[in-house]
């Protein structure tokens, strides 16, 4: 059934309350039928990713993961079913919830009702799980059912730049940034909704650095004072609000965006492939959720050279150190992201990660030129005009 | 009782005086005592003869006892044996250390030649009688029936009262003891538990008992092959303590000391007679007179001998019942859910040669409320049960320092697990080392320990194998319990987000009630094959295959836990083709 059902899905503007009840009616024919109903969704895993550089993200290939109902799927099914008639509710009413509001909100239907009780949860993570599920099923992400959570990230620095959100009721909200000191303004919920435009004439470059106080550094230090330029703060491994934030900025402003961060596995695979590519979990998501076009800036292998950068060593035996290294290395052999060639800049870089077994951390330019509060923002205004990135 | 009789009293005087330190220091400790002497007897002397044993065994109580709190019990224990020659009588009946087992190296039960005689004291001083005995060998041509007494003063027996009688059988022994006891039947110093347990490890053994006016019990042999009894061993010089080394001296008396060592001892060359030389040992003694040496010679002649390295003594000389004639006992012990037995090779034990058997039993049919209970645990040496004093005894240190928990079953810390279970550990050996001269407490050398530690923990190895299936059942039961209950739930979410008719609803769930029956019969037959497979397993004999049996098993049983929201189903069979494996991977991918 799901095959010719996933096609339904892919339809461009898919409304996810039909999709959902043609879903379930389905399933109740196959019962009728006394047949084991079969829900299938994309597999989401390394094995099922492709990357092709002209699209510029991971997407996901032909497999798929069926569930059949059985005695080990028929209480996750049932949840299933229970958890998308919630859902449902609030796309029809336009209520959004997190998580974990999701996961009280189910509790508190078990306790009402008592013929729900055997599907009450123990945990979040058990309802997350089936939240998780009903996206894979659906090729949803979870903001296109109101489910949105408390985003970490995307703190955003500019004297140039006009974000208007549309409101869930029809309103407006319009918010020019250059109104902001040095507090930033943080994307939320569906950045994709947003529009945004300079205040006047072009922005030059949007720059997203991985520590979000290294940014706020640079902004409280004048730079967007400085220069025409978007600044945002990562903080740590991108969120779905910062990744569909650098999307909206790169498809709207049409503005190079350079990413700087750590010379380390971690960066270049968590954080820099997910900014820029997406991830091998996110399969079905990564077209809304990534940013092709976004550079490595920093700090690169040549970097620590030619500024003579303090580094560490990394050590191997070391198991969280010793695991990174290994992950690089598969990585390297598995990752289509890193095996294209149009990426060789990056899978260079980590080669140069796992055969020199170094790493330097993005603070190191603050010893270049350590009387110069500027020094900082003047390398990566150099590096950006030499085209000293990857 | 003046001091110049007691410098000359005889052993028997020693021992009239003692019987507490024998076996008899309570009422219910004679009844054992003196059932269980007659009983090792019987069978000794059954296997020496390669006789089929065939006891039967009658106690009750008949009336009060002389002493205060106590009754008058009767015990009958008779033999298809080969019979006791009249003039033989007197000296097994009523003399103490009259053995023909003595010092031989034999993993028999009797050693010493105290335990019938002391049961015939005790009967003379609590009843003022003695033993009555039928006996017949296949030469007499008529059975003997003679009362017999001890003769504290001279450790003599005497035959009081002697006729010719016809008897029922071509051969055997009868005994009678009327005495002063009491009656305990079940726990650990119950009668019925030393009956079980001598069944358990006598698996050629036909027992039939009666007590009080109870029903005569029948418990039938399980083994048609006689006990092929090792050849005796001479002593290995380590295994013995000053006084028995002395006590073999006086044994051999008028021989050359080289005589003695060639004779009297296993593992004593002209090397280690070289060697003992660095220890305090003279060469020229070995052409004297064993008889001519002082004591403190002897001394020096023991402890050169300890002092030198000798070969292990012969691991020949032990015997083992061996796994399938104790799997085929332990149902004996009563209804047995399932069970196993392991027969170690015989080994070497602070340089004694030991044979460590377990069998681990789960009875059927105890109420709930014993779950909590311990273990029961049956002790056997030389397949004599040991009653008493269980503590500090080498089986019980060696059970509480076993990990049970691995094996499925609850384990208080450093104790003897609970529930309905049997454990059985029998140790065998030529030499066993007691506690204390009642002989009823192994003991605890780290050596021993460890051995019967390793047996142990075999044994409960494979049990949990049978732990685990019967978990893997209920598995399924829960499985199809599972579905019921979630199946209707399903379908009203279903109905609830489509509109759904009521008569649609109604097709869904005669729809879901067929898979379920489709499901309930593949679980039935997984459960079938898993049972099989099983049967399959424990039909194999030996320790050494069934190592192997165990790594088949966890190959087609593994299990692997599942990374879903159904947490209480996340233990799955790989055999069981509905599990959709899948499902996990895609909750890991997006992990
Ligand atoms: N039921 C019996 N049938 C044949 N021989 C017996 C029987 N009971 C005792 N005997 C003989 O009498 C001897 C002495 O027995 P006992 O005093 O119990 O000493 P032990 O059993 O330690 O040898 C035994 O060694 C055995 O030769
Ligand atoms: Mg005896």
């Amino acid at each position: 059934m799901s095959r010719k059902h996933l096609a339904t899905i892919k339809d461009p503007d898919k409304e996810v309350p039909k999709i959902a009840r043609e879903m379930c009616a389905e399933m109740l024919k196959e019962l009728e039928r006394a047949n084991r109903p079969v829900l299938e969704a994309i597999k989401c895993s390394l094995d099922n990713s492709f990357y092709d550089h002209k699209v510029g993200y991971l997407t996901p290939g032909e497999k798929t993961v069926k569930t059949e109902l059985n005695v080990s799927s028929v209480l996750k099914m049932s949840r299933s079913v229970f958890f998308l008639e919630i859902l449902l509710r609030n796309l029809d009413s336009g209520a959004v919830n997190t998580k974990r509001e999701l996961y009280y909100i189910a509790k508190g239907e078990c306790k009402q009702n008592k013929k729900l009780k055997p599907l009450d949860f123990n945990d979040q993570v058990e309802s997350d799980s089936i939240i998780d599920f009903i996206c894979e099923l659906m090729e949803i992400y979870r903001e296109e059912i109101n489910c949105f959570a408390n985003d970490r990230g995307g703190q955003t620095y500019c004297q140039n730049l006009i974000v208007t959100e549309h409101m869930p009721d029809g309103t407006k909200a319009t918010i020019d940034l250059s109104s902001l000191g040095t507090t930033p303004f943080q994307p939320k919920n569906r950045p994709q909704s947003f529009t945004i435009k300079p205040k006047k004439g072009q922005i030059d470059f949007c720059l997203v650095v991985e520590s979000e106080g290294t940014a706020n550094t640079l902004v409280t230090n004048g730079f967007t004072k400085r220069h025409n330029a978007i600044v945002m703060g990562a903080q740590g491994v991108p969120s779905n609000g910062v990744r569909a934030w650098a999307k909206t900025i790169q498809d709207q402003l049409k503005i190079p965006i350079y990413f700087l961060g750590d010379l380390d596995a971690y960066t270049m695979q968590n954080i820099f492939r997910t900014l820029k590519a997406g991830s091998a979990a996110s399969l079905i998501r990564n077209k809304d959720f990534s940013a092709p076009e976004v550079r490595f800036l920093g700090v690169l292998p040549d970097d620590v050279k030619k500024y003579d950068l303090t580094n560490y060593n990394v050590d191997p035996r070391d198991p969280v150190e010793g695991r990174s290294l290994k992950k690089a290395q598969d990585a390297l052999a598995n990752d289509p992201f890193f095996k294209d060639k149009k990426n060789k800049g990056v899978s260079e870089i980590l080669d140069w990660l796992i055969k020199e077994k170094r790493r330097c951390e993005q603070q190191a330019f603050f010893m270049v030129n350590p009387k110069d509060p500027q020094a900082f923002e003047k390398i990566i205004l150099e590096k950006i005009k030499k085209k000293d990135y990857v | 009782m003046s001091s110049s009789k007691i410098t000359s009293s005889s052993t028997a005087e020693y021992f009239s005086k003692n019987l507490q330190q024998v076996g008899f220091s309570s009422g219910t400790k004679a009844v054992l005592t003196t059932l269980k002497e007659a009983i090792d007897n019987s069978l000794d002397a059954c296997e020496e003869a390669q006789i089929l044993p065939e006891i039967h065994v009658e106690i009750e109580r008949v009336g009060q006892g002389t002493q205060k709190n106590m009754d008058q019990i009767r015990v009958l224990v008779s033999d298809n044996g080969p019979g006791i020659g009249a003039e033989d009588l007197a000296k097994v009946y009523g003399e103490y250390l009259a053995s023909s087992k003595f010092g031989r190296g034999r993993c028999s039960r009797g050693q010493q030649g105290i335990g019938i005689s002391a049961a015939t004291t005790w009967a003379q001083l609590t009843a003022a009688k003695g033993v009555t005995v039928i006996t017949k060998t296949k030469r007499m041509p008529q059975a003997l029936k003679a009362l017999i007494e001890v003769d504290i003063k001279k450790n003599q027996g005497s035959v009081i009262e002697k006729k010719n009688i016809t008897w029922d059988r071509p051969q055997g022994t009868c005994v009678e003891f009327f005495f002063d006891g009491r009656l305990q039947l079940q726990g650990e110093g119950g009668i019925l538990t030393y009956l079980k347990g001598t069944s358990l490890v006598n698996p050629h053994l036909s027992l039939k008992y009666k007590i009080n006016k109870e029903e005569e019990i029948s418990l039938e042999r399980v083994s048609n092959d006689t006990i092929d009894l090792p050849d005796a061993v001479s002593p290995h010089p380590h295994t013995m303590k000053l006084g028995e080394f002395i006590h073999h001296i006086h044994l051999f008396g008028k021989v050359s000391v080289q005589n003695f060592f060639e004779k009297g001892f296993s593992r004593i060359s002209s090397d280690v007679t070289n060697e003992m030389t660095k220890h305090g040992f003279k060469k020229a003694w070995l052409n004297r007179s064993l008889t001519d040496l002082s004591k403190d010679e002897q001394h020096k002649l023991y402890q050169a001998l300890q002092s030198v390295e000798l070969m292990a003594p012969s691991t020949k000389s032990v015997l083992r019942i061996g796994e399938e004639a104790l799997s085929k006992s332990v149902d004996r012990l009563g209804e047995v859910d399932f069970f196993s037995v392991v027969s170690r090779k015989p080994q070497i034990c602070d340089a004694k040669p030991v044979v460590v058997e377990v069998a681990v039993a789960r009875l059927k049919n105890r109420p709930s409320a014993e779950e909590e209970q311990s273990a029961q645990v049956l002790r056997f040496a030389n397949r004599v049960p040991l009653q008493f004093d269980k503590a500090a005894c080498a089986i019980v240190k060696a059970i509480e320092s076993v990990n049970w928990k691995a094996y499925g079953l609850a384990q208080p810390k450093n104790s003897i697990p609970l529930g309905p279970y049997v454990i059985a550990v029998s140790v065998v050996s030529p030499f066993i080392k007691f506690k204390n001269a009642s002989k009823e407490t192994i003991d605890a050398s780290d050596e021993l320990v460890e051995e019967l530690r390793l047996a142990i923990m075999q044994a409960g190895q494979k049990l949990s194998r049978h732990i685990k299936k019967e978990l893997r059942a209920a598995d399924y039961e829960k499985k199809i319990q599972h579905i019921e209950q979630f199946g209707p739930i399903l379908i009203e979410g279903l109905g609830r987000i489509t509109s759904a008719s009521e008569n649609q609803l109604k097709k869904a769930r005669e729809g879901l009630m067929k898979i379920l029956g489709r499901d309930s019969e593949v679980a039935l037959e997984d459960l079938k094959k898993a049972e099989e497979a099983h049967q399959k397993m424990t039909g194999k004999g030996g320790a050494s295959s069934l190592s192997e049996a165990g790594s088949e098993e966890e190959a087609s049983s593994g299990q692997e836990t599942e990374k879903s929201s159904d947490k209480k189903s996340s233990k799955k069979n790989k055999k069981d083709k509905n599990d959709d494996e899948q499902t996990t991977l895609a909750l890991e991918g997006d992990a």
